[in-house]
């Protein structure tokens, strides 16, 4: 069977040298921040590993993450990771429906027992015995517990599956929770975003094919070397920031010159992700490139934290208990944000140590 | 479509050079010296991970200058390796399928090691064209 085969020769086959996979691992290694003589050993691991089983399970979803992680990718380096598994299930993209599709779920859960992936988007909803969410017939908190019982590890795709997200806002009428409240004794791992990256869920992959380990993860299960830093730290307009120079309003003369967009409610120094370095659309570019301030959807409760357009320095409902907000503008309001990410790192550190 | 790197949302961040390519300079002389007394040794590193404007990989790129040898590999996108005037010190510029540049490196080395076929893609290759053989020989296939 093509799926007993290694992957070095399955695909080799199909055309692709260890060259490919090379380039791919030196890609990916970039990608996590490893160092560059990783990619040989990545290359090596990937080669050596069979296709890994992949289960994806969309319960309280929009299909933004799917779409994220299918139609972004133009025929390139990246679409190398959808040779490297075996979609087994997934409701929305298999030709299969109804009973043989929960049949190919069954089977790959039995085929691979104690080796699969379950990949998770969307929340899960336990209102009134998890009514508002079902598939074939079950809830979705009945079909996650079912799937995830023998799966390798969980990845939680975009932030409904990480946090809650969108169907967990105030006042959150399903019930929704993020998979972490419904999974134990699994390794699960973040991959927060409205939607999400898909070099975080393909460097995510890859990282477990090529070394059999999950990547280094953050305080709250993210992959650090995806959302170690803030879209802030990496921002273009930052040199604006540090000199305190904003715009007012998404007209004025500070936008059109391209000035730091913190006054209209940017919420990227508080906000934990890669928009800012690997951008979007094949790296042309992020929402504040484009003009508009981070939302901070890869951070929880993001829709409750008192308005999208609202400024950090005017409170939020989460952030400014920590930070103690007045009406401080620039380089007041940056110290106490970059006294957040220090916290928020020290707490990772002592969670690790 | 509009450019987003360039016009009014462009950054105004000064795009004089910043020095970061004089110490990469330093570092590739340093690989480079390990490289003359351990033929064996090899490193890489990663442009993309420093944080580089546009005038220090330009900067760069000129003061390693051009070479002999400029290969170009089709893998899931092109990939170009180009030596540098100094020899054992390699330019590579990886892109996929739309051309867009999604890594560089400087590759010390006496052949980067994407430019040596692997093993095992040589031993696929010695089956097939055994295989090809036996066929225009008109022999029964074996392996």
């Amino acid at each position: 069977m093509p799926e007993a085969m290694l992957l070095g020769d399955l695909l080799r086959q199909m055309g692709i040298s260890r060259r490919a996979f090379l380039k791919y691992a030196s890609y990916m290694a970039s990608l996590m921040a490893l160092p560059p003589s990783v990619a040989g050993v990545m290359a090596d691991g990937l080669a050596k590993a069979r296709r890994q089983a992949v289960i994806w399970l969309s319960l309280q979803e929009c299909t933004g993450c799917t779409e994220s992680l299918t139609r972004s990718f133009s025929p390139s380096l990246e679409d190398l990771i959808f040779d490297f598994i075996s979609l087994d299930y997934h409701h929305t993209l298999q030709a299969a429906s109804g009973e043989a599709a929960e049949a190919a779920r069954r089977q790959s859960m039995r085929e691979n027992r104690g080796k699969y992936l379950v990949v998770v988007d969307g929340s899960v909803p336990t209102a009134d015995g998890g009514v508002y969410s079902v598939i074939a017939g079950r809830t979705n908190m009945d079909m996650l517990a079912e799937t995830v019982e023998h799966a390798a590890a969980v990845i939680a795709v975009g932030t409904c599956a990480s946090f809650g997200g969108l169907p967990q806002a105030d006042p959150n009428p399903t019930g929704a929770v993020a998979i972490t409240k419904l999974v134990s004794g699994k390794p699960v791992i973040n991959i927060p975003g409205c939607p999400p990256m898909p070099q975080a869920m393909a460097g995510t992959i890859t990282h477990f094919l090529s070394f059999g380990t999950l990547p280094e993860l953050d305080a709250l299960q993210r992959p650090r070397a995806f959302f170690g830093e803030t879209i802030h730290d990496r921002c273009y307009r930052r040199s604006f920031y540090e000199r305190g120079m904003f715009a007012k309003s998404f007209d004025d003369e500070g936008a059109r010159q391209g000035w730091c967009l913190y006054e209209l409610g940017c919420k990227g120094p508080v906000t934990y992700n890669a928009c800012a370095s690997l951008k979007w659309n094949g790296g042309v570019s992020f929402p504040i490139q484009s003009g508009h301030g981070c939302i901070g959807c890869s951070e929880p409760r993001f829709w409750d934290r008192g308005g999208l357009y609202r400024p950090l320095s005017a409170g939020t409902t989460d952030v400014g208990k920590v930070i103690g907000i007045a009406a401080a503008a620039g380089a007041a309001l940056g110290a106490g944000a970059a006294a957040l990410a220090r916290q928020r790192r020290a707490s990772t550190s002592a969670k690790e140590a | 479509m509009e450019d987003l790197n360039a016009g009014p949302y462009a950054t105004r961040r000064a795009d004089a050079g910043s020095g970061v390519a004089d110490a990469v300079v330093h570092e590739v002389a340093r690989l480079l010296r390990r490289l003359a007394v351990d033929p064996d040794f090899a490193d890489v590193i990663d442009l993309r991970s420093l944080p580089m404007a546009d005038a220090d990989r330009a900067s760069l790129r000129q003061r390693l200058g051009d070479g002999e040898i400029d290969a170009a590999l089709n893998l899931a996108g092109l990939t170009r390796i180009r030596d540098t005037a100094y020899s054992g010190v390699w330019w590579a510029r990886h892109a996929d399928a739309d051309n867009r540049c999604v890594l560089e490196q400087i590759i010390v080395a006496r052949v980067p090691e994407l430019l040596m076929a692997h093993l095992a893609d040589i031993d696929a290759a010695a089956v097939r064209l055994s295989l090809e053989l036996s066929r225009a020989q008109g022999k029964p296939e074996h392996a």
